[in-house]
């Protein structure tokens, strides 16, 4: 068969949608931080439901022009379901060959994983057979101590609501760490996934500098967007980041490991008719969940949200409801933003969630930007400043041009969410 | 700004928009509430409209309603002195006597008005103001704009021959577009709001209708509107680029069919197109045959029935 040529047929070119399963709402964890407010072990998605989801998307490709699709399996933790997964797996690539899909040899899967069961033998023939299109991040916080403070292992009496005492809780970083050197001989170029909230800013310096010692070159790290900050966390995080800097530029890991803290393209004011673009994907992307009711985003699914009740567009039965899009589809930075942000004079770089603007929104509307970041943003960019200012000096002494500076620093792919 | 204040006298006050009657028990506002809402408006310099149900009002009402300037909506069974009369389908305008002076708002879903429409045509040759209000309009197919395209395009051609033989009066599907400058929306929640008779406010009687609890403050609190700027045209990202001035923009149906009050459903959008490009034929034509609005520019041609089509060139 000959695949379609994606420059002709009115494709999105260089657009990749990003279609993801929510295959089961447990976890063999119960991260402190953990947004997935609802999270149980009773849902967990059927082969039929995930069939009619695929079934539904290919056989509308004129609403999904993207080049290409990323479907992305998150729990919970996704590979407590690695049997579902290989079969929608399968049953994915065998559809887009049958109908000559335009995303046939254009796709990719991509799972995010507390990485415990990684060495297991289902989890580790699913790799093989797969390989060539997939993409697999571990979530592992830094050190044992940073990891082991949020990243616990669940207790029965947690599903019944008792919480277990400090010197119970029983960390997972020995059952991570050990699979590492397996996981980056699959995918060497892997990046780490570390979400930074008040109790872990102590740690982020040996935090990163510890994954970069396990062999991880890239490590993307991001505050929550929940208003979980205290009095003080800013000056903290900024101290954190600038001795992050130091060890970073002293010991000279730039050049081949990456930070996604530290970024060229940040701390500047944002114009509001050439810089209005919104920062969250949310209504781009589409999400499936086990009773088959597809989502803007997982962030929209019940289970995801605190105060709001989930934003659904639709299912798997009646399709999507194009009308509840929109708002998602016409959202821009500043018609969200209130005045405070429109007129910041360090507003480039500083991120939203759109599905925690929902959850924190005062009505239940996408349109109103939750702020809780804002300080933590701020100390950032200070940090940040300081940063390039130290590793362009050097890079001078060393004569380097700033032009240059950039050949010579290994660049990081932030993502969000 | 704030400048109207519309009070529902009672639960079964005739719905004169978008929304459906739901609530069928009587319950008639307080007298003192009545006054406490009068009372506010004036202290805002807000105008009142008030909105009647089927029946009389006591006389001690009566005397209150007309303590202040006003204006009364009416349904046609109690019409006397109304400023406007609602009327539920084209076919009770067969029966009715229409009152110069009088505006008369028709509520009229997609069957009734293909069925039916040529009534309007009898009533706009007596009414100075006829308003048509798809009551349905949210359901509406392909196969429906197509039918709604060729109603609008008979009504027109009827319009334009009484405006060419020196009668103006209003349809405002068709000729609200062409006398407009700007955008006129209905402006619940930005520059009219509702008071209801549990004393309570509402962004417009549909979101009283549908739950009590959607309230936005009382006449003891006062108004606390929950993020009012979204009620406004400059943060609705579709309306705002728009220029189907005459459409509603109704917010109760924006976060009926897209769960923001800000952004419409396609429905409403092609909707309203399809009156203003029609509304730009009946300029046209007019203006063949005599001078008409001199002041006024062209209507310009566009490709698109929605907004939302033309957004990645904004
Ligand atoms: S928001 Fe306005 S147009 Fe919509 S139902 Fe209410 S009053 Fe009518
Ligand atoms: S036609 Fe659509 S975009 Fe234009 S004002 Fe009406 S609702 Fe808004």
């Amino acid at each position: 068969m000959i695949g379609k040529d994606n420059h002709q047929n009115g494709w999105l070119t260089g657009q990749t949608k990003s279609i993801t399963f929510i295959v089961t709402k447990d976890c063999q964890l119960a991260c402190k931080y953990c947004y997935l407010v609802g999270k149980n072990s009773k849902e967990r998605m059927s082969g039929e439901v995930a069939k009619q989801a695929i079934d539904y998307i290919i056989a509308h490709e004129s609403d999904f022009l993207e080049e290409s699709v990323v479907w992305d399996f998150i729990g919970g933790e996704p590979f407590l379901e690695i049997n579902l997964i290989d079969q929608i797996c399968d049953y994915i690539k065998i559809e887009l060959f049958k109908h000559n899909h335009h995303w046939f040899n254009s796709f990719r899967f991509v799972f995010t994983t507390n990485g415990i069961n990684y060495n297991s033998d289902k989890v580790q023939s699913f790799i093989k057979k797969h390989k060539s299109h997939l993409n697999i991040t571990i979530t592992i916080d830094g050190t044992r101590r940073k990891h082991d403070l949020n990243r616990i292992w669940k207790t029965k009496e947690m599903e019944k609501g008792i919480m277990p005492k400090p010197e119970e809780e029983r960390g997972s970083y020995d059952d991570v760490v050990k699979n590492i050197p397996l996981y980056l001989s699959q995918f060497p170029n892997a990046s780490a996934k570390v979400t930074i909230s008040s109790a872990d800013i102590s740690y982020i310096s040996e935090s990163v500098l510890h994954l970069y010692s396990l062999g991880i070159h890239e490590v993307n790290i991001n505050c929550v967007f929940e208003d979980v900050w205290n009095e003080g966390d800013d000056l903290r995080f900024e101290e954190q980041l600038t001795e992050l800097a130091d060890a970073i530029i002293d010991g000279g890991y730039y050049k081949d490991y990456a930070c996604s803290f530290f970024t060229e393209h940040m701390g500047k004011p944002l114009d509001c008719k050439l810089q209005n673009q919104n920062w969250c994907g949310a209504g781009r992307m589409l999400a499936v969940d086990a009773a088959g009711n597809f989502y803007p985003c997982t962030r929209f699914a019940q289970y995801s949200l605190r105060e709001k009740k989930a934003w659904i567009i639709g299912n798997i039965h009646d399709g999507i409801d194009q009308n509840k899009l929109r708002p998602f589809l016409t959202l821009d930075r500043c018609t969200q933003s209130n005045q405070e942000c429109i007129e910041c004079e360090v507003a480039e770089g500083c991120a939203w969630c759109q599905g925690e603007n929902y959850d924190a929104a005062d009505t239940p509307t996408v349109y109103q930007r939750a702020t809780a970041i804002c300080k933590m943003h701020k100390a950032r960019v200070r940090a940040n400043n300081y940063y390039w200012n130290k590793l362009f000096r050097k890079l001078e002494l060393e004569g380097i041009a700033k032009e240059e500076a950039e050949k010579h620093v290994k660049k990081s792919n932030p993502e969000i969410c | 700004m704030l400048q109207y204040l519309i009070i529902l006298l009672d639960d079964t006050s005739y719905s004169y928009c978008h929304y459906s009657d739901i609530k069928t028990e009587r319950r008639l506002i307080g007298l003192d509430t009545l006054k406490r809402g009068i009372l506010f408006a004036m202290k805002e310099n807000l105008n009142i409209q008030f909105v009647y149900p089927d029946y009389e009002l006591p006389e001690a009402y009566r005397e209150v309603i007309d303590s202040i300037d006003h204006t009364d909506i009416k349904p046609s069974a109690v019409s006397d002195g109304a400023d406007v009369v609602v009327v539920n389908g084209c076919r009770s305008l067969e029966q009715m006597t229409v009152d110069i002076g009088v505006s008369y708002v028709l509520r009229t879903d997609k069957s009734d008005l293909f069925a039916n429409y040529r009534l309007i045509m009898e009533v706009l040759t007596q009414a100075t103001r006829v308003n048509v209000v798809l009551t349905d309009v949210e359901t509406f197919t392909d196969d429906d704009f197509a039918g709604y395209k060729r109603v609008l395009g008979e009504l027109s051609e009827n319009v334009e021959k009484l405006y060419v033989g020196g009668k103006t009066p209003q349809l405002n599907i068709l000729t609200d577009r062409m006398m407009l400058d700007r955008m006129n929306n209905c402006g619940a929640g930005d520059n009219n709001l509702t008071l209801a008779p549990n004393g309570k406010f509402y962004v417009c009687p549909a979101f009283y209708m549908e739950n009590e609890t959607n309230d936005v403050g009382d006449l003891d609190s006062g108004l606390h509107v929950k993020n009012k700027q979204l009620y406004k045209l400059d943060h609705a990202p579709l309306c705002r680029i728009c220029d189907a001035w005459q459409c509603k923009r109704c917010v109760w149906l924006n976060r009926k069919t897209t769960l923001e009050v800000n952004t419409p459903g396609h429905e409403q959008c092609v909707a309203a197109h399809l009156e203003r490009n029609a509304s730009r034929e009946l300029l046209s034509n007019i203006r063949k045959c005599a001078t008409f609005l001199p002041e006024r520019e062209e209507i310009k041609e566009i490709t698109y029935l929605d907004p939302f089509e033309i957004k990645e060139q904004w």
